[in-house]
Order: structure tokens, then C-alpha cells, then sequence
């Protein structure tokens, strides 16, 4: 069963196709890796889901419902994290997942529970200005987990973290789904992240969808097609440097 | 809800010092101009509350507009600084609630600056005029009238806010109208019915030319006619985004 399905959905501005006919199918439970260059139109994707702004063509289901009519109540479900981590400067990270909590109408216990997630309660009166980069990311992260919504929609959620950082927040997002019962779409720029913590992989390139299945069908793929297997980098790279060929384009 | 979750985005923003700043240096102003031209002010006839109106209401509701463009500014710049404007469009709650809570608030605070203003004035009027008894219907009155000719200008310099990322962009814009405006003519009919302009109308003046209704009447328009001016554009950014 598909969690998130998208049906053609495009998104172009101007003459710039960000997005073309995509059609992503999104197993509940599972983490899926959207893979893509910069400018591939993985954040574009991510902003139509939210309703962050509007499909030129084509429609997409979350959890059954349809946007724009459920745009409300998709948001209820989902968590996100998109580009960049999004807070009041001058408020506490405790007070910006305080009202969090209120807009989603939570219990104040689920501010703790998040702080707690991405090990933040040391600094939960320090104002959210005065938080390094890696701690705005985990502000950002918490912000997305409070509640523990059944969906969550995570763009870049380990730039700016150290190694132990990402370890942890790899480690975190890869227990969600068995933990809480949710499901994962995660953007990264690290491939060997993603490789390490997605059940399913989607590899988007100039806003088309070259390949969407699990990790050995990437593989499997990739063999038949004369691509390296022996890590997911260099299958991406491959992948990409021949849809650009194909393209006409340089890497 | 939403007055709650804004009114929480204003700590520590120092939005609430400054209206009591902006405020308090209002209701100064008639204390200090009476202790020097006491004289000349008890010499004329006429209401001594409407005297003082006319002779201290041009600066107190220039402060009162200024500190309101602060205010507005203020408002946005938290939520553009750190993208917190970003995070609330991505959660179940309608932006327009959100605008409008931050104008209830700015119209309460300019409310509280008002009423400040309006006792200080009667007090004035009550210790310098000899035999004055304050006429409490017309101080309420009075206030009321001054609140609902600046609520236009409260509720459009939110929404100049809310469209610009740049404080400083939506500031200047703000300080250009408030010149540009003070200039018209007051006795101008259509041209005191502006934003920016009606603020300086006085109820005294406004009873005097048979005008209050129309003002508040027209200023009750403005100020729903830009809320809704702010509803259409903020469904226009989110679908041309």
C-alpha cells in the first residue's frame, strides 16, 4: 500500500520544467531516499506535498487524500523539514516547538518527547538564535517529530551536523518507521546516508524520475545496463551522467 | 487560537516596550506643551478636552503612527529572520487567521496608547481649565473616534509588512506614506478619509463638521477592505510560489 502516490505531477516555472510527470509510489512504514542533484527538483516535490506551492499539472495522495481539497488535514499528518531549519530567533527552542504543539493541538509532553528525539533538553531554554548550526538542524528536525506524526517529509535533514550528529539522526530516522509506525521521505546529498538508511530509492535528475524501486533493484538495474554496482554513489553518478548524455547535456 | 500563538511570537522582540515607550512620550507631549503655554491654552473658549485635541493631536497621532509601522515591522521581521513564516505555512493552520491575530493585537496595543493618551489629555484638561468637569461619555467618545480612524492605517501597514522580507523595505514605505499623507489637506474631504491622513482627524473637529459618521463609517471600510486585500494576496503568493 502506498502512502504517497503521485500521479504526473509537474511543476514548471516559466519555461523551467522543475519537475516533470512524476510518479512516485511510497510505501507506508518505509524510508524512501529521494536522490537527485542540485536542481533535480527533490525540494519542489517536497514544497507540493505541503501545498507550499501549486501543481501545474498532475495530482499526488497523501494517505488517501487529495490536495488541494485535504491540504489541512495532509498537513495534520505529516512532519517536515524542508531546505532549511525554520524557527523564532528570538524565542527558546522549548518555546518554538511550544507552539508547534499548539497550532497541531497536542499534549505539552510531546514538546519534551521531541526535545528528548534529538537531544536537545540540555538546551531547551537557550534561544534558538544563540543554537550553533547543528543545533538549529535538530530544532528544525524536532520540529518536524513532534507528535510523531505517521508521515514525514525531511529535505537535507543532516546538513550542517557533525559526524556523530548524522550517525545519530541516520540512526534516528532509520528506527522511526519500526518505532512509530511512520514513513520516511528523506532528501540527501550523501549517498552512503541514504544508502545506510532507506528501504526504497528514488533518482530524480532535471525534475524526471529515472529510477524508483529498493536498493537491489537499483543494482539489478544498473548491472543490466553496464553501471557500477559497487556502491550507491557511483550507481547514481552513472545514472546521471547517462540521462545527461541522453540529454544532450554535461554532468 | 491564533492571538495566542502570535502574541507568544512577540517575546523578547521589545514590541510591547516600544507601544508603551511611544505611548507614554504621546501623553507627555500635552503635559509638557500645557506647562509652557498654560496661558495662552485657558485664554480660549470653547471645550477645553477639544482645545487640547487640536493643539497636541497632529504630533501624539504621528507617534501613535509611527510606533504602529514599528510594530508591524517588528512583527514580520521575527517571522522572515529566521524562516518562521515558512514552518507555520507548512503546518495546519490558515495564514489568514495568523494576519489577523497580529492585527488584533496591534489594534488592542494601539488601543491601550489611545485610551493612555486620551486620560492624560482629560487630566490636562481637568487641572489646567478651572471649572472643568470631565464629561466621561465624551472622553470614551473621543477615544473610540481616534481608534477607528487609525485601525485603516494599522491594518495596511500589516499588510505592506507581511509582502515585504526586507524590514527595512516595508519601514521606509511606511515612513514615506506617513510624510506623504500628513501633507494632504485635512479639511479635504475625500483626502482626509486616507490612511495615513485619518488618523490626524480629531473627534471634536469631526462633530464640529457633521463628519464623524462618514469618518468612521469609511475608515471601518478601509480596514475590512485591506484585510481582505491581505487574504487575496496571500492566497496569490502561495500559488504563484
Amino acid at each position: 500500500m502506498y502512502i504517497i502516490e503521485t500521479q504526473n505531477l509537474t511543476k514548471t516555472y516559466g519555461d523551467f520544467t522543475a519537475v516533470s510527470r512524476l510518479n512516485l509510489h511510497i510505501r507506508k512504514g518505509s524510508v524512501y531516499g529521494f536522490l537527485g542533484p542540485n536542481g533535480a527538483g527533490k525540494s519542489t516535490t517536497m514544497k507540493l506535498f505541503l501545498g507550499l506551492t501549486r501543481p501545474t499539472d498532475g495530482s499526488f495522495q497523501i494517505d488517501g487524500k487529495t490536495y488541494p481539497l485535504d491540504r489541512v488535514s495532509i498537513l495534520k499528518e505529516v512532519g517536515s523539514f524542508i531546505e532549511a531549519p525554520a524557527f523564532y530567533g528570538n524565542l527558546t527552542g522549548e518555546e518554538n516547538l511550544d507552539i508547534i504543539r499548539k497550532i497541531l493541538g497536542l499534549p505539552k509532553s510531546c514538546v519534551d518527547d521531541a526535545l528528548e528525539l534529538v537531544g536537545l533538553t540540555e538546551f531547551r531554554k537557550r534561544l534558538a538564535k544563540k543554537y550553533s548550526l547543528g543545533m538549529k538542524q535538530r530544532l528544525g528536525l524536532a520540529g518536524a517529530l513532534i507528535g510523531r506524526p505517521p508521515i514525514l517529509i525531511l529535505d537535507e535533514p543532516t546538513n550542517g551536523l557533525d559526524p556523530v550528529g548524522i550517525h545519530e539522526i541516520r540512526t534516528l530516522i532509520r528506527s522511526l518507521p519500526r518505532k512509530y509506525d511512520c514513513t520516511v521521505l528523506v532528501s540527501s546529498h550523501l549517498l552512503p546516508e541514504v544508502e545506510l538508511m532507506a528501504d526504497d530509492i528514488g533518482i530524480l535528475n532535471h525534475g524526471r524520475l529515472l529510477f524508483e524501486g529498493t536498493m537491489e533493484d537499483l543494482k539489478r538495474s544498473a548491472g543490466t545496463a553496464g553501471f557500477p554496482t559497487d556502491n550507491l554513489e557511483d550507481t547514481f553518478l552513472a545514472v546521471i551522467d547517462e540521462d545527461n548524455r541522453r540529454r544532450g547535456g554535461a554532468l | 487560537m491564533s492571538l495566542v500563538i502570535e502574541s507568544r511570537k512577540l517575546k523578547r522582540t521589545g514590541y510591547l516596550p516600544a507601544f508603551l515607550a511611544g505611548g507614554a512620550l504621546a501623553a507627555a507631549f500635552p503635559v509638557v506643551y500645557m506647562m509652557a503655554k498654560a496661558e495662552e491654552m485657558t485664554s480660549l473658549s470653547g471645550n477645553p478636552l477639544a482645545i487640547l485635541m487640536s493643539a497636541n493631536w497632529q504630533m501624539m497621532a504621528m507617534l501613535n503612527v509611527l510606533v504602529s509601522i514599528c510594530g508591524a515591522c517588528m512583527m514580520y521581521h521575527t517571522e522572515y529572520a529566521d524562516n518562521g513564516m515558512q514552518k507555520m505555512s507548512a503546518l495546519p493552520v490558515r495564514q489568514g487567521n495568523l494576519f489577523f491575530g497580529k492585527f488584533v493585537i496591534a489594534a488592542l496595543v494601539l488601543s491601550a496608547m489611545v485610551v493612555l493618551e486620551t486620560a492624560v489629555l482629560a487630566g490636562c484638561a481637568e487641572y489646567w481649565f478651572p471649572g472643568y468637569v470631565l464629561d466621561r461619555a465624551e472622553a470614551v467618545k473621543t477615544a473610540g473616534f481616534q481608534i477607528a480612524v487609525t485601525l485603516p492605517t494599522v491594518m495596511l501597514m500589516l499588510v505592506i509588512a507581511s509582502a515585504c522580507r526586507n524590514m527595512w523595505i516595508s519601514l521606509g514605505i511606511g515612513v514615506i506614506l506617513v510624510f506623504t499623507l500628513s501633507v494632504f489637506p485635512q479639511d479635504n474631504e475625500v483626502l482626509s478619509l486616507f490612511p495615513f491622513a485619518s488618523p490626524y482627524q480629531t473627534f471634536a473637529a469631526a462633530v464640529e463638521n457633521g463628519r464623524a459618521p462618514l469618518f468612521v463609517t469609511a475608515c471601518g471600510i478601509e480596514t475590512v477592505l485591506f484585510g481582505i486585500v491581505e487574504v487575496i494576496y496571500l492566497k496569490v503568493r502561495r500559488w504563484s510560489a
